[in-house]
């Protein structure tokens, strides 16, 4: 099959040598969809959620990622869930999230943690029952401050010791963490 | 091993002169040289007699065909060939100082009547320092890429992706700065970016030649580092069909490679004109390579290129038309393409690959599918008594798309299978030069050439559109009085170069550049003695930044780097001296010896900034391009010693000394210095054809690469890999393996070849995968070459 596209292709090329395109060609400029933000929704257990983002609406280049500072209550219990988001078009939003959940095997959240608090711990799985990172849990203690670093990982070696050595990245912020 | 070119005039050239009508002028210094072929096997005829009737001077031929006369008087004489077994040849010839006269012996057997006697326009000896690889040794490096086959030469070093993607590295420039002419075509591909192989099928090559240094006048502007000139063989010039078939197979990749030539020649019904035509093929498939511990993932290659070539002489004019196209998908290690500069950090600690691999043809994503036209028109003209005109057209069409290992989110299901860069290029060449014959001791050529570009970028915003348009005159003279052992030659050349560029993706740029500057050459060549001569050449030239360092602004993927270009970059100018020492006795010694200085004003070079570019995915280290002033200085030395007939001893040396003169630091991307010896046995065979086995050999080569130590502060991700040493062992032989008609034989050739013979593990600096993986490991070839 493959034999046959390159074929094909080659047919193709051959047409096109004749045909080839001086002028305005049929442009396809699409370039697919970034990550301009990721957001972090933190859900107080049996409380209320709060989000946090980091933004860059520019991509890359220009202005530099902005990113929100994130504010937790001391010795709290909190789920967290993580967003993807494209919102380079001012008027429609994609949500990346989806396709992250689609490709769930080819995917990973890796957290890394400093100062007073510990990387959450991730509570859900792709389809081969290995650790996606979507969905994660933490629990503050006592009041101080840090900084939290979330990674999206893409076709990292679950397998691996350490599979968010591995992989290319798609995406790698850190927020500022306050515990009150 | 290497041929020295000092004798470059013995090579034919393409096209033939007519006979000079006398010009009274009774100079007695005048020259007759040429060769003795054989119609059948195009090889040259050691032996035959040449006899000239009015003087009654006689020669023989020497073991590679050759024969000269000198001190002649100018006027007409009647020259014969002949030679046992072969046909009797004579020509009437008008001698006008040097003329070059070929004769083509046809064995008795066949008809007489089909005897070609053909003048060769005299190939002077360049001034500049060049070497090529043609003959055996060109067949023993068949089925490797372009670049891997021009390393074998002094000073020559590549530029890697991987083991598949290999560019030639002239005294340490590449990319734009090397000019790489196919075919007497200027290639115009999307040569900028270093991980951008030539796309030129190595098979169509008869013979490859590089010039080092600047070379502007002759070749057109911005070959400021060296040209590389690819030529086919010449068209068959007797009557009849032949051809070879080529396969070649490589242990590492399992790689296949198959190419045939088909050449064949009619007379036509008028007189002293014939129709020639050739078609040629070749076809390549190879998968993962491996180097000693590990596979290395989606290395594979597939390549598929075929020429058509058609050419009618006539007495007074011919012409050529000339068709190819080039196709490859080439395959590139998955663990190279990386998100941002913690991924490299990973990687770089990792060294290697995650897990061993394993061997496959599949090609998946990272993948470059390139594809490239070449169409070309010549005709010359014979301008009367006193020169020839040359005009030829070019159109040439370039596709290259890219595909990242990473699909964009947000790609519809339809698209899945498109490339995520996709640029295409159409380049239209007009070159009109008149060549004009000796005329007191002078001969040149003046000429003007012409290109009009677009290139359109029609997926990813690396690069903008843009038009281009150049135009430039050249002038060159050469002045040589046989037997006055000094000969000069000088140039000149002006080109303007008109840009416009458009849109980069959907930013509008909309810019308007005008560059427009000299280049100038002069070159003299001191023949000392018989077999030592001096050649001293000196040259100007420039090149117009490319798009590329105008206008990237974005992250290059798999070097995790954010490149901002720079529109006020003004063009680089070079000026290079190069001092060559030949020396060849003709019996068992033979050395040369390159000195070479190349100065760049505003050089074009990447500068690491000091703040990364942050975004999303994390830190990118940032580069701008710069302009600084740089100096390369370096040495290339190449000998052969026999101390028997039998024994053959090289010794080979490049080294490189690159300074970033404003900076007052090195130069980054340097190839290290670098020591090669051979040694050579080449037993006997029976010393006519008919002998079981024709030229065997066996030779051992030892390569030695130092570190480089010469790097720049903070331009590099690791330190340079250390020192290496490979070993390679080729062996080859003929058989003649069929009797046709009476005497005419079909040749079947094998060589066989281990390069990387201990398996070494090892990285060179100048791979861009050196970061990930080791290079390649051992590699068995075996090549059959069947010539009939």
């Amino acid at each position: 099959m493959k034999n046959f596209k390159f074929i094909l292709a080659l047919l193709t090329f051959n047409a096109f040598l004749f045909t080839a395109c001086d002028k305005d060609d049929d442009h396809n400029h699409n370039e697919g969809e970034l990550i301009t933000t990721v957001t972090l929704t933190f859900t107080e257990v049996g409380g209320g959620s709060t989000e946090f983002s980091v933004k860059d609406l520019d991509g890359d280049g220009g202005n530099a990622p902005v990113a929100d500072e994130i504010t937790l209550k001391a010795n709290t219990a909190y789920t967290i869930g993580v967003a993807f988001l494209d919102e380079s078009e001012a008027d429609h939003t994609h949500d990346i999230t989806e396709e992250v959940l689609a490709e769930s095997t080819e995917h990973l959240v890796c957290f890394d943690a400093t100062g007073t608090i510990t990387a959450p711990i991730i509570g859900d799985f792709d389809s081969n029952g290995k650790l996606l990172g979507l969905e994660s849990a933490l629990a503050t203690t006592v009041a101080g401050s840090g900084s939290l670093n979330v990674v999206l990982k893409h076709t990292p070696d679950k397998n691996a010791a350490d599979p968010c050595s591995t992989g290319d990245t798609d995406v790698d912020v850190t927020f500022d963490v306050t515990i009150q | 091993m290497l041929r020295i070119n000092l004798f470059y005039r013995w090579i034919l050239a393409i096209i033939g002169f007519l006979p000079l009508s006398a010009i009274a002028q009774n100079d007695c210094h005048a020259m007759l040289f040429g060769t003795v072929i054989d119609a059948e096997t195009n090889e040259p005829v050691p032996y035959a007699e040449v006899f000239i009737v009015q003087t009654s001077q006689g020669t023989v031929t020497d073991e590679k065909g050759r024969f000269v006369f000198t001190e002649l008087c100018e006027g007409a004489y009647t020259v014969t060939c002949h030679h046992i077994g072969c046909s009797h040849l004579s020509k009437e010839i008008t001698l006008v100082g040097e003329m070059n006269l070929g004769f083509v012996l046809e064995h008795e057997s066949l008809n007489l009547t089909e005897i070609t006697v053909q003048e060769k326009a005299v190939e002077l000896p360049a001034t500049q320092a060049e070497r090529s690889i043609e003959g055996s040794q060109l067949d023993a490096s068949k089925g490797q890429t372009m670049g891997d086959l021009l390393k074998n030469l002094p000073g020559v070093t590549t530029l890697n992706t991987g083991g598949g993607i290999v560019k030639p590295v002239i005294r340490g420039m590449h990319s734009s700065r090397v000019l790489m002419l196919n075919n007497g075509v200027r290639q115009e591909g999307q040569q900028w970016g270093s991980e951008h192989a030539p796309e030129i099928d190595p098979y169509i090559a008869d013979r490859v030649t590089v010039v080092y240094g600047a070379n502007s006048v002759r070749y057109g502007a911005d070959a400021i580092g060296g040209v590389v000139v690819v030529e086919p063989r010449p068209l068959r010039q007797q009557k009849g069909l032949g051809g070879d078939v080529n396969l070649a197979g490589f242990s590492n990749g399992q790689v296949g490679v198959a190419a045939a030539m088909l050449d064949g020649n009619t007379q036509l019904n008028a007189k002293h004109s014939s129709l020639a035509y050739r078609l040629q093929g070749s076809f390549k498939r190879g998968g993962n390579l491996q180097a000693p511990d590990y596979f290395i993932e989606n290395t594979g290659v597939k390549e598929v290129n075929y020429s058509a070539t058609l050419g009618i002489e006539q007495r007074r004019w011919s012409s050529e038309l000339f068709f190819s196209q080039f196709f490859t998908d080439i395959g590139i290690y998955r663990g190279s393409h990386i998100g941002n500069l913690t991924d490299l950090q990973n990687a770089i600690e990792r060294g290697r690959p995650t897990d061993d691999g394993s061997f496959s043809y599949e090609l998946g994503r990272p993948l470059q599918r390139v594809a490239h036209y070449l169409l070309k028109a010549k005709s010359s003209v014979k301008t009367g008594t006193a020169g020839k005109l040359t005009m030829q057209y070019a159109r040439q069409f370039n596709r290259r798309m890219e595909f990242d290992a990473h699909k964009r989110y947000g790609t519809l299901p339809s698209e899945l299978d498109d490339p995520e860069m996709m640029f295409e290029i159409t380049t239209h060449t007009l070159d009109v030069a008149w060549e004009h014959k000796s005329w007191r001791h002078f001969t040149g050529s003046i000429g003007t050439q012409a290109t009009a570009q677009r290139n359109t970028t029609d997926r990813g915003g690396l690069i903008p559109d843009y038009n281009s348009q150049t135009a430039g005159v050249f002038w060159i003279e050469r002045w040589r009085k046989y037997p006055f052992p000094l000969e000069f030659e000088a140039g000149l050349r002006y080109d303007v170069r008109y840009m416009d560029i458009e849109n980069r993706g959907n930013d509008v740029i909309d810019k308007q550049l005008n560059f427009n500057n000299l280049s100038g050459t002069f070159g003299a060549i001191y023949k000392a003695s018989e077999h030592f001569d001096v050649r001293l050449h000196w040259g100007s030239a420039w090149r117009a930044p490319n798009v590329n360092e105008l206008f990237s602004d974005g992250v290059h993927h798999g070097s995790a780097s954010y490149e901002i270009g720079r529109e006020d970059l003004v063009p680089e100018r070079a000026f290079s001296t190069n001092l060559t020492f030949d020396f060849d006795n003709e019996r068992n010694f033979a050395a040369n010896l390159s000195l070479y200085r190349n100065i760049v004003q505003d050089f074009i070079y990447l500068r690491p900034l000091e703040q990364p570019v942050l975004t999303i995915r994390g830190a990118f280290p940032s580069f701008a391009y710069d302009q600084t002033n740089a100096r390369l200085t370096g040495l290339d030395w190449n000998a052969e010693w026999k101390p028997a007939p039998i024994f053959s001893i090289t010794s080979g040396a490049s080294m490189l000394r690159a300074w970033n003169e404003s900076d007052e630091d090195w130069l980054v991307l340097m190839p290290a210095d670098r020591f090669r010896f051979g040694a050579g046995f080449l037993p006997k065979a029976g010393k006519n054809k008919w002998a079981a086995v024709q030229a065997p050999f066996v030779r051992l080569g030892m390569e030695h690469v130092l570190e480089q130590t010469r790097v720049p502060d903070n331009h590099d991700y690791a330190p340079a890999p250390g020192a290496y040493t490979l070993f390679n062992l080729e062996a080859g032989m003929g058989f003649p393996i069929a009797k046709r008609q009476s005497d005419i034989v079909n040749d079947l050739n094998l060589t066989f070849t281990i390069t990387n013979l201990l398996n070494t593990a090892y990285r060179d600096y100048l791979n861009r995968l050196r970061y990930f993986t080791e290079e390649t490991g051992r590699n068995v070839s075996v090549r059959l070459k069947y010539s009939f």
